[in-house]
């Protein structure tokens, strides 16, 4: 097609034109399509095994690769500009190849050549041949029908005293490939679109009883109601609940409760049940009384230097104009006892007070141990260490390109089966007058050196044979490689 | 060892047995006889030789025939085996090293007893009946603690997606050992022209057909491992050593599939593709020995 009317009018063109020619030829080429999957390969292949020790195993073997080696390990194949570049490639080699064939194929389906040659018929590797005493009108339509019971479409076309036959079935299982090659380019669109506009929260900490903002541009918020663990005889947790409500704009949206591999879906988020851990909830009021700061500090993702063990928090309260860190007794404190100097007891907690801004209430920093319920004062504030309570670690997801890689995912399996399942297998064949009124069918399919739709086409002569009620001659003119240098030439030979 | 364990590890035994001798048999069937003619030469010193020719006949089909009898009794003891082991755990056999490569034993020879009665053709037996006895072999290697059964680690308690991701896995990889056996025997078959090896074309379609059913399990594989993240952790695809390993063994087999549409690449080259996708997927499948990374509680 293109290329065809390339060629004739190469001469005649300006440069601009054998440009973009070439460019539409090299994105449409199948050759060069492999050649990009092949690189791709080699691309996830070196990303593959960065994440193993085989590296490493040939610079030991090999310690003059030691640079190379550490240069792979440093490359971050999957983020990097190549790949990026050859994903964009291969995204619109597949959309420029699709328009190329769409209406190629689409001719296939709708208007097929139904024309062929004596030629074919003769050079076949395989084909059968029906004699009849019927004129050849006759055993034409008798065959059409009778290849039409077998499941085909057969079209026929009278040229010079001979009625040429076309037969096809499955032929829109040729369309399968584009929803499969447009699958790829989908997939790759959802990975974009979560990337751009979807997030990945890891640690969502949330105390029993307080509530958060989501963040991330959303107005929603996370309240805990309750959460509950399960532990087995060897004191290991077994399972653990977050009972949470979702609320936007402070009104509850949704309730769930959710376990590690239960988690909550509410449109495109995902609300996954990671961990949990202790707490402490803190109050701090003013002179006045005004309750400035009350909620639950999640102990564990601060550890303090005087003593490492220890769960701690730090939190800034600006409401209060100060900034807290709060240490909680160690639980093993023969893990490192010199650097235990807290000497905290069970229901005690350490806090040391920064002064937040210019105007904070306390001039410099604080250092105090509270004990549970005992108000302590500092500058103009009052601090109580109320209780102890539980945290639990959520992980919040946003993945807009989910139901674009299902939606993808569906199509790309589709299109595979599609394509795989319902061969598109074709016939020609010739209807011809034979001295004395009678006449002569030679069929043959458009399958060569391929098994299976010779096989087909096997299947599909015993059928007319018993529909028509007459014997068909068969022609095999596949040799079987014999002992001898035949053999060989079978691959030498291939198409 | 509960009982059923250890019954089950006794078929495991017996099939291990049927396995070897059924290769033994497909092997002798596909070489075919050998023959050793020594040439002699008279000379006034005596006899000397002076040479020795090889010739190979084409073997009794009673040979495959046996091969393919022991190959289903091989089957039969290894599907008791792995039905024992479910009965006893309680879930699917898929949990570590030794239930995987058992239960994929099972979907291996079923998957090759299945082609073998389509095609009618026995010599492939010959490449993927030693596959299978190799197989074995590595779980006979395997540590015997595997051979007990383990609770699962929560999270590889989503038991459904589990089996479906799993079992799709060792469907693809059973195909193209099944591809595999095709592509060699066509390249042995073209190179070294034996007259009673199947035609290259049924060979060649062969693979392709073993592909097709092959690449779809492996998309899936793929597209149900990302379902199971995004359900699990939040993100479908996190660039995982093994999940690469997967599509880098899917790239290549894309890469054979375009092969059918050109010209000159079907049959020779296509067969050198599958030879390197199976090498691919050998590589996907043991790769818990090389990757940290999310895949690696499966414990090998
Ligand atoms: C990563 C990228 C690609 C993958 C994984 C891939 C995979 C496949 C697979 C599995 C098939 C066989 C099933 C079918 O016919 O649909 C196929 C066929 C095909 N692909 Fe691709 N492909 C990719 C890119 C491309 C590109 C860029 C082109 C265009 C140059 C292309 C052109 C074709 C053609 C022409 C066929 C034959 C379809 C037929 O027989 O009707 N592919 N591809």
């Amino acid at each position: 097609m293109a290329q065809a009317t390339a060629g004739q009018r190469i001469a005649s063109r300006n440069p601009l034109e054998i440009v973009i020619d070439r460019t539409w030829r090299f994105f449409c080429s199948v050759r060069v399509a492999m050649a990009e999957i092949a690189l791709l390969a080699v691309l996830v292949l070196i990303g593959t095994l960065r994440g193993s020790s085989v590296p490493d195993s040939i610079a030991v073997l090999l310690p003059f690769t030691r640079p190379v080696v550490d240069a792979w390990y440093a490359w971050d194949v999957f983020h990097s500009l190549p790949f990026m570049g050859l994903l964009t490639v291969i995204s619109v080699a597949i959309a420029i190849c699709t328009i190329n064939r769409v209406p190629g194929i689409w001719a296939s389906i709708a208007h097929p050549t139904i024309a062929t040659t004596h030629g074919f018929l003769r050079n076949a590797e395989r084909s059968g041949e029906i004699t009849s005493p019927l004129s050849p009108a006759a055993l034409a339509t008798q065959s059409r029908a009778a290849i039409a019971k077998s499941g085909y479409r057969a079209l026929a076309d009278e040229r010079q005293r001979e009625i040429h036959l076309y037969a096809d079935r499955f032929r829109y299982a040729r369309l399968g490939t584009f929803p499969f090659h447009l699958a790829l380019i989908l997939i790759l669109v959802g990975g974009i679109v979560s990337a751009r506009w979807g997030f990945r929260e890891m640690e969502f900490m949330l105390a029993e009883g307080s509530q958060r903002a989501v963040g991330y541009g959303t107005d929603l918020s996370v309240r805990l109601n309750d959460f509950s663990e399960t532990y087995t005889e060897q004191g290991i947790a077994a399972d653990y609940h977050s009972d949470f409500t979702l609320l936007r704009d402070g009104e509850p949206l949704e309730s769930a409760i959710i376990s590690p591999n239960h988690p909550f879906t509410h449109g495109d988020m995902t609300f996954y049940q990671s961990g949990f851990g202790q707490a402490v909830v803190m109050q701090i009021t003013d002179v006045a009384g005004n309750v400035r700061f009350e909620d639950a500090l999640p102990l564990g993702q601060f550890r303090s230097a005087d003593n490492p063990e220890a769960p701690a928090a730090v939190i800034d309260v600006p409401t209060a104009g100060v900034s807290m860190t709060v240490i909680a007794p160690d639980e093993n404190p023969r893990s490192q006892p010199e650097l235990d100097q807290l000497n905290l007891r069970s229901g005690q907690m350490y806090l040391l007070l920064r002064p937040l801004g210019p105007s904070s209430p306390i001039a410099e920093p604080l250092a105090i141990t509270l004990n549970q319920g005992t108000p302590v004062p500092a500058g103009d504030l009052s601090i109580t260490f109320l209780r102890e309570t539980r945290f639990s670690a959520l992980q919040i997801a946003r993945n807009p390109g989910i139901s674009i890689f299902y939606a993808a995912s569906f199509l790309l399996v589709a299109g595979l089966a599609v394509t795989f399942y319902f061969p598109h297998r074709r016939i020609r064949g010739i209807v011809s007058p034979t001295p004395g009124g009678g006449s002569k069918l030679v069929l043959a399919p458009m399958a060569r050196r391929d098994w299976s739709g010779q096989q087909a086409f096997d299947r599909l002569l015993n059928n007319l044979e018993t529909s028509l009620g007459a014997p068909i001659a068969r022609i095999d003119r596949v040799t079987e490689p014999p002992a001898g240098a035949a053999g060989r030439q079978h691959v030498a030979t291939s198409p | 060892m509960d009982a059923l364990v250890r019954f089950s590890f006794y078929c495991f035994t017996a099939a291990s047995i049927a396995m070897v001798t059924s290769a033994i048999c497909y092997i002798a069937y596909a070489v075919g006889r050998v023959q050793v003619r020594q040439a002699r030469l008279q000379t006034s010193a005596g006899t000397a030789f002076v040479g020795h020719d090889t010739r190979f006949t084409p073997q009794s089909v009673a040979v495959a025939r046996f091969g393919t009898m022991l190959a289903w009794f091989a089957l039969a003891f290894q599907a008791l085996s792995v039905l024992l082991r479910t009965i006893a755990a309680g879930r699917v056999p898929l949990a570590n090293m030794y239930e995987f490569s058992s239960t994929f034993l099972v979907v291996l020879l079923v998957m090759y007893l299945v082609f073998e009665r389509t095609y009618g053709v026995r010599q492939l037996g010959a490449i993927v009946l030693p596959l299978a006895a190799g197989m074995a072999a590595y779980i006979w290697l395997l540590p015997a603690a595997m051979r007990e059964i383990d609770p699962l680690i929560p999270a590889l308690q989503s038991i459904t997606i589990m089996t479906i991701h799993v079992g799709l896995a060792l469907l693809a990889y059973s195909t193209f050992a099944v591809a595999f056996a095709a592509a060699a025997l066509f390249l042995v078959a073209t190179h070294w022209r034996v007259a009673w090896l199947p035609s290259p074309d049924l060979l060649d379609d062969f693979g392709f057909r073993a592909v097709t059913i092959g690449f779809p399990a492996l998309s899936l594989v793929l597209i149900v491992g990302s379902i199971w993240a995004h359900q699990a952790w939040g993100a479908y695809w996190s660039w995982d050593p093994k999940e690469t390993a997967a599509l880098f063994t899917w790239l290549i087999y894309a890469v054979y599939l375009h092969t059918r549409t050109l010209r000159g690449w079907r049959g020779n080259r296509g067969a050198w593709i599958l030879v390197f996708g199976f090498a691919a997927a050998i590589f996907t499948y043991y790769g818990n020995y090389f990757f940290g990374g999310l895949h690696a509680y499966g414990g090998v």
